[in-house]
């Protein structure tokens, strides 16, 4: 079985899913291990670090990438660009049905909730810029995360958002400046005081 | 000099949120992983398995039939049989005539003009032919 994933590894994402579409089993597996990890991620900072529903949000999104195998065309988005926007408006509509919650206390993290990041600085950036992109725009939050965070490039971005370039460039650009000035305020709490 | 909290971050600091945010991911659960492979599952498309290949119900003439080729095969057996029956039955004086005899020797020979060896192939027989005609 090992052996098989193997082979699999280096086939592209839409050849595992062409392949998961002739009814390939293993081809499903390899796309799951590979991509649930990136869309969890990405939904959890669109949520504002609500882990729970980033989860839901990551099986909706792998559930209507499997039921769309079938009928994928080949060349037109990478299965990738495709996901994130499926995510990308998932979070959208979730965050606008709860736009009467402080959004800040969604954004603390689950007790007893183990961080990826080891050292103490790094969590504490993580856990500051996390507060910033909660209080930007949704837009702007969810381009300024591609970019930096998940790597997105800006033609991507622009698919994933149905905009064009240009304003991808505007949206990161305002975003980056607002997480700019936001975190600025908090430089003394961060240790950031003195050069 | 301190920087004070009135000035904005420089992208070089702002990397540095970045950067601790892509290493702030932390893996699905087996949970997780379990219910997407469980979905997976669910909706995997079926495909048509390839028609299974049919019993053989032939009979054994049908069979042989088939074997030899079917209706072509046996309209040219049938053309055959008649023309090897036609060319038996008629005299094929065309055949003969081209021939002159040697192919279808004694009874079967009704051309008037009939061919010696020599006539066909002079040098058959050797030079001595031609000595003769000259002397």
């Amino acid at each position: 079985m090992n052996m098989a994933l193997d082979a699999y590894e280096g086939a592209s994402d839409e050849a595992l899913l062409v392949l998961y579409g002739n009814g390939d089993p293993m081809a499903a597996q390899l796309l799951t291990h590979r991509l649930a990890p990136r869309v969890l991620g990405f939904a959890t900072r669109l949520l504002g670090g609500d882990r729970a529903e980033a989860e839901d949000v990551t099986q909706e999104a792998m559930l209507r990438l499997w039921k769309q195998a079938a009928s994928w065309r080949s060349g037109e988005a990478q299965v990738s660009t495709w996901l994130y926007r499926v995510v990308s408006n998932l979070c959208t509509d979730r965050l606008r049905k709860r736009r009467t919650v402080d959004l800040d206390a969604a954004g603390d993290p689950e007790d007893g909730q183990p961080s990826a990041v080891e050292n103490m600085m790094d969590v504490d950036r993580a856990t500051a810029l996390q507060d910033a992109l909660n209080r930007l725009p949704d837009r702007q939050k969810v381009a300024v995360t591609l970019r930096h965070i998940e790597g997105a490039t800006n033609p991507e971005i622009a698919q994933i958002l149905g905009i064009s370039v240009e304003a991808v460039e505007s949206l990161t650009a305002r975003g980056k400046r607002a997480l700019a000035k936001d975190l600025a305020g908090r430089r003394e709490e961060l240790g950031y005081g003195e050069d | 000099m301190a920087k004070t909290d009135n000035q904005p971050m420089q992208d070089d600091e702002l990397d540095l949120f970045f950067e601790a945010a892509r290493q702030d991911v932390a893996a699905p659960t087996d949970a997780l992983m379990a219910a997407i492979m469980a979905d997976a599952q669910a909706h995997m498309p079926v495909v048509d398995p390839l028609p299974a290949p049919k019993a053989q119900t032939k009979g054994v003439f049908a069979s042989i039939w088939s074997a030899i080729g079917g209706l072509p095969a046996a309209a040219s057996l049938a053309t055959a049989t008649v023309a090897g029956v036609w060319i038996g039955f008629t005299q094929p004086v065309q055949l003969e005539t081209l021939s002159g005899g040697l192919v279808l020797a004694g009874d079967y020979v009704t051309t008037d003009t009939s061919y010696a060896l020599e006539d066909l192939a002079p040098g058959y027989l050797g030079t001595t032919l031609f000595a003769e005609d000259e002397g």
